[in-house]
């Protein structure tokens, strides 16, 4: 296994603070592998996607210390997605396509790459639409096709499903699970820890910019220390276990709660 | 008309309102209106009669305030010569679309920079309208009385104005980290996805439009 994305000891600052926001983060994301990134609000997920992203500092000014090392193309969805409109393209088909045409690629490769991004997050109704029109979560959907259509080597997901309802937010979980199969490095940042169970192969906790846990999904996510006041929380099921008082460690998926329930 | 190449629908908007100040008037400007309007009214080459109401419209005021500063015979030349530049205007927004001009601009190696000024712009009309709108709405919930007499009008302006320029300053930051990541970079080649056909014959009728105005120029100084 390689590492297409690694930090080594990553600390950064954002301009004129002197806080950092990341301290002394060091993580290896594998191909095929998904890693989830959980915390309360200012834990520095965001901040890990922009350095990982190769964003910060290069574009946010800032200080960075330690390394990171990428093998491939890194993109990176956020989680507004009225913000990530190109401005350039008139259709969800050219928005889609906006990417891999800034990436010089044949219009023959380009064709093909939008088709396919169109068809996966399933927004290949949409491709005459004028993108200005969408609602937020086809919006959503369809700045995810135009990363998706670059085809990167790491995807970097900040709050995907943010715009999403339960259903198309099953359905994009689905799709990332499905995009580390096919061999892509996925780090995602999200505050819907209920889908990280089956979603994710480990999660890293992150405290006031510093990694708290990492490891696998199922050892991470039912540490109860999760559950305190400034923590990120629990996933549902867990909550309802520790509250019913059942035995510890509690089950993180329907299936394991009926198997342990029998 | 909708089938020729977008720079040669600019030139030709560009070259009659020059051809109206270049030429003498008052027919020179005539002949350029007449030009103007008989293309906003070509079955094919404009959305027709409406379209030009619209242009007929906007010339209007300018009309009467030239009556009125110059009388008849100042209103006539410069009138005529506002109301081409007007209808050339509006007869090259209304024939051409936005996205045809953006991948011709790329497709004859502009920057992308610069392609993505001209295309942003016209994008951030109705994006800031909508976001406007959305202001009023919220403001008017919690109690922002935004009808009435010009001082209510004014102070409401006030509570409207503020968060729709700073929500706006807010997303350039974001805006820009979304184009990094989606490739528009500094001196990146990208690729026309439609480029509009160029046939020699356009490239002509372009050149000979430039020169004819600068010779028209050279003639009127000389």
């Amino acid at each position: 296994m390689t590492a297409p994305l690694a930090l080594r000891g990553v600390t950064y600052r954002y301009p004129a603070n002197q806080t950092p926001a990341l301290r002394e983060v060091s993580l290896d994301v594998r191909r095929g592998e998904v890693m989830a990134l959980i915390g309360s609000v200012g834990a520095g997920a965001s901040t890990l996607l922009l350095v990982a992203g190769d964003l910060a500092p290069r574009v946010m000014g800032g200080e960075l210390t330690g390394t990171v090392e990428r093998d491939g193309r890194a993109a990176l969805l956020l989680p507004t997605p009225w913000t990530q409109l190109s401005g350039m393209a008139f259709s969800v088909h050219d928005e889609v396509a906006f990417g891999p045409a800034n990436l010089g690629w044949t219009r023959e490769r380009i064709s093909a790459s939008v088709e396919r991004a169109l068809t996966r997050v399933d927004v290949a109704h949409l491709r005459d639409r004028d993108p200005t029109t969408l609602s937020g979560g086809e919006l959503q959907r369809v700045i995810f096709a135009g990363i998706l259509a670059m085809e990167p080597d790491v995807l970097l997901l900040d709050e995907p499903t943010a715009e999403l309802d339960p259903l198309a937010a099953r359905s994009i979980w689905g799709l990332i699970r499905s995009l580390a199969q096919g061999g892509m490095a996925v780090v995602v940042a999200t505050s819907d820890l209920d889908a990280l169970p089956d979603m994710a192969d480990r999660v890293a906790w992150l405290e006031a910019g510093a990694i708290r846990a990492l490891g696998p999904a199922a050892d991470v996510l039912i540490d109860p220390a999760l559950e305190a006041p400034a923590a990120p929380g629990s996933t549902a099921i867990a909550r309802v276990w520790r509250v019913a008082g059942l035995r510890e460690p509690p089950p993180l998926t329907v299936s394991q709660t009926v198997e342990r329930l029998r | 008309m909708r089938f020729l190449h977008p720079f040669t629908l600019f030139t030709l908007a560009v070259a009659l309102p020059a051809l109206a100040w270049i030429l003498p008037a008052p027919w020179g400007a005539a002949g350029t209106f007449a030009v103007a309007m008989a293309l906003l009214l070509t079955p094919g080459a404009s959305p027709g009669w409406r379209v030009a109401r619209t242009a007929l419209l906007t010339a209007a005021p300018f009309w009467f305030f030239l009556y009125l500063l110059h009388g008849v015979g100042g209103m006539v030349p410069t009138g005529l010569r506002l109301s081409t530049m007007i209808a050339s205007f509006v007869w090259l927004v209304a024939i051409l679309p936005p996205a045809r001009l953006v991948e011709a601009m790329v497709a004859a190696g502009w920057p992308v920079s610069a392609a993505f000024l001209f295309s942003a712009t016209l994008q951030a009309v109705p994006a800031l309208r909508e976001r406007a709108q959305r202001l009023v709405d919220a403001q008017r919930c919690r109690g922002l009385a935004t009808r009435g007499g010009p001082l209510v009008r004014l102070a409401a302006l006030r509570a409207l104005a503020l968060p729709l320029v700073l929500s706006a300053l807010h997303e350039v930051d974001e805006r820009a980290l979304a184009l990094e990541t989606r490739g528009l970079v500094p001196g990146a080649r990208r690729t026309a996805l439609a480029p509009p056909p160029d046939h020699w014959s356009e490239r002509v009728l372009r050149w000979a439009l430039v020169l004819g105005c600068a010779a028209l120029v050279i003639w009127r100084v000389a």
